[in-house]
């Protein structure tokens, strides 16, 4: 079994996807192994109002959601964001969402922030973060998105205790309060893999060692990226098979089950 | 057989180089590479010839070290004109260096490193040219090749062999692949960090599977899984994971690791 929690439909402003209609990105699933998949809309990083892109995405995964699981985007500095919330949850049947605070205009540290992802929580939903949608270096004339910070998000998450995070298309956790021993985390979270190492500076066998296994989930980026690398890094990972069933499905169905709990 | 055409042993200021280089050899036997051609660059630049001379006699030691398994590059300063020549035909002609190294001390078409790749054509080794395309002004690296420079100077010398570094380093790839069409003798090598999805069969439509070489540029799944993932027949594949490099560096059959 292999969950990937960080994979996408649509279509993203700046460059052509392919595989990114519900069909497609199933049978890029089954020629990689991938059995069930988090998926949000690529339109909805742009658009300035997300929610027609949320509805689109609940139609797309209609009839397919015991493999595509869909995310909504919700973009906390927008009229009524409150109303789409409950609304890709209550109609949409959406088990999660998903923060872009560089592209939609504010901070993991602000107020805004604190407040969609408590609302989220509220209603049961996962809270995940992207930290980059594509790496900056290859950004369009048009724009320009830093990644996220860990550090901010990582005030973000301590300000919200009883939510459950994703984090995605993140590195360097080593030098996060995210990725170290002994701290009191008082919310879920898990880090998504398809940017650390497995070798050389092998990040995940240090954020194995200091957080456990039970804080990694596997995620590819499919398909703004090929699925094969994050399968790669588990394939050649130094850990052991248990260890490695946790991060390629366990702790994403963990944390996916206990939504509704709260 | 896999040939990795961009990789990097450590510098021996870093304290842990030796470990470092014993990782990299482990991560290729893990992924199936059977060679990693291999440079060291100075941490700082641009370099002096003291400072790319040690580099190319640590590389060559390693080749010590790692019999069979990191055929080398020589680095140099083209602003250092004499002494350049001078590592590049002695790196060549008596260590059996299969290439030259060129990084971002001055871009790829200016007339100071014309001298080098004559050099080149007549050892009959490859260039690795660093590059990338991006639509903002890179100040770190003010004299940054691209693709477009690469393919200026594979027109200027249609007999040189030259190497587009990581198409998959952070740039515009797609600009990146289509500045190469018209330049033939330019190989593309597919090394770096970014997995965006298509860009093997984009470069694979465009210039042809012959015309690209697998690298990974110390990003080692990212590299491997790319080709793993990319929706391309597997006699593609064995061209571009070592068969191109491998007819490459064997042009002259003089040299060779």
């Amino acid at each position: 079994m292999v969950i990937d929690v960080n994979a996408y439909l649509g279509e993203f402003a700046f460059r052509r996807l392919h595989h990114n209609t519900a069909d497609g990105l199933l049978r890029l699933m089954d020629r990689h192994g991938i059995d069930k998949a988090c998926v949000s809309s690529a339109n909805a990083i742009t658009y300035r109002n997300c929610q027609p892109a949320n509805k689109d995405l609940a139609e797309a995964t209609r009839g397919h959601r015991g493999r595509l699981i869909p995310f909504a985007v919700v973009n906390p500095t927008y009229a009524d964001w409150q109303h789409d919330l409950r609304m890709c949850h209550d109609d949409f049947g959406m088990v999660g969402i998903r923060m872009y605070p560089g592209w939609h205009g504010y901070a993991p540290r602000d107020g805004c922030a604190r407040e969609l992802a408590q609302a989220a929580t509220e209603l049961g939903m996962i809270v995940s973060i992207p930290i980059r949608v594509e790496d900056p270096r290859e950004r369009h004339w048009l724009v320009d998105v830093p990644d996220v910070s860990l550090d901010a998000v990582a005030d973000l998450m301590r300000a919200c205790p009883n939510a459950r995070f994703m984090i995605l298309e993140g590195i360097g956790f080593p030098n996060s309060p995210l990725g170290q021993a002994g701290g009191e985390w008082p919310c879920e979270y898990l880090i998504e893999i398809s940017r650390l190492s497995a070798l050389l500076k092998a990040e995940m066998r240090q954020l194995i060692e200091a957080v456990g296994a039970q804080r990694l989930a596997f995620g590819s980026g499919m398909p703004f990226k090929y699925p094969a690398p994050a399968l790669l890094k588990l394939e050649v990972l130094d850990a052991s098979d248990e260890q490695k069933d946790a991060i390629r499905w366990r702790n994403a169905e963990q944390m996916l089950e206990s939504r509704g709990a709260r | 057989m896999v040939i990795d055409c961009h990789a990097h042993l450590e510098h021996h200021s870093k304290p842990t180089w030796a470990e470092d280089d014993r990782k990299l050899i482990e991560a290729a036997d893990k992924l199936g590479i059977d060679q990693l051609c291999c440079s060291i660059l100075t941490p700082q630049r641009p370099s002096n010839p003291e400072s790319f001379r040690e580099c190319n006699q640590w590389v060559a030691e390693a080749r010590e070290r790692f019999p069979g398994r990191v055929p080398a590059y020589c680095y140099v300063n083209p602003g250092y004109p004499r002494e350049a020549l001078d590592e590049i035909r002695r790196c060549v002609e008596e260590r059996g260096f299969v290439g030259v190294k060129l990084y971002n001390e001055y871009r790829c078409n200016e007339p100071v490193v014309f001298p080098v790749v004559e050099l080149a054509i007549e050892l009959r080794v490859p260039i690795l040219q660093h590059a990338g395309h991006a639509h903002y002004f890179v100040k770190e690296q003010p004299r940054l090749s691209d693709a477009g420079m690469v393919a200026e100077l594979a027109r200027r010398y249609p007999e040189a062999a030259l190497i587009c570094a990581h198409v998959c380093g952070g740039g515009d790839w797609e600009w990146t692949i289509k500045a190469l069409r018209g330049a033939p003798n330019v190989y593309l090598d597919t090394s770096g960090s970014v997995t965006d999805e298509g860009v093997i069969e984009a470069a694979v439509r465009t210039l042809g599977a012959e015309r690209l070489v697998f690298g990974c540029d110390m990003s080692m799944t990212a590299s491997m899984g790319r080709i793993r993932s990319a929706d391309i027949p597997t006699q593609m594949k064995d061209l571009i994971l070592g068969e191109n490099l491998r007819r490459l560096l064997h042009r002259g059959e003089k040299h060779g690791d």
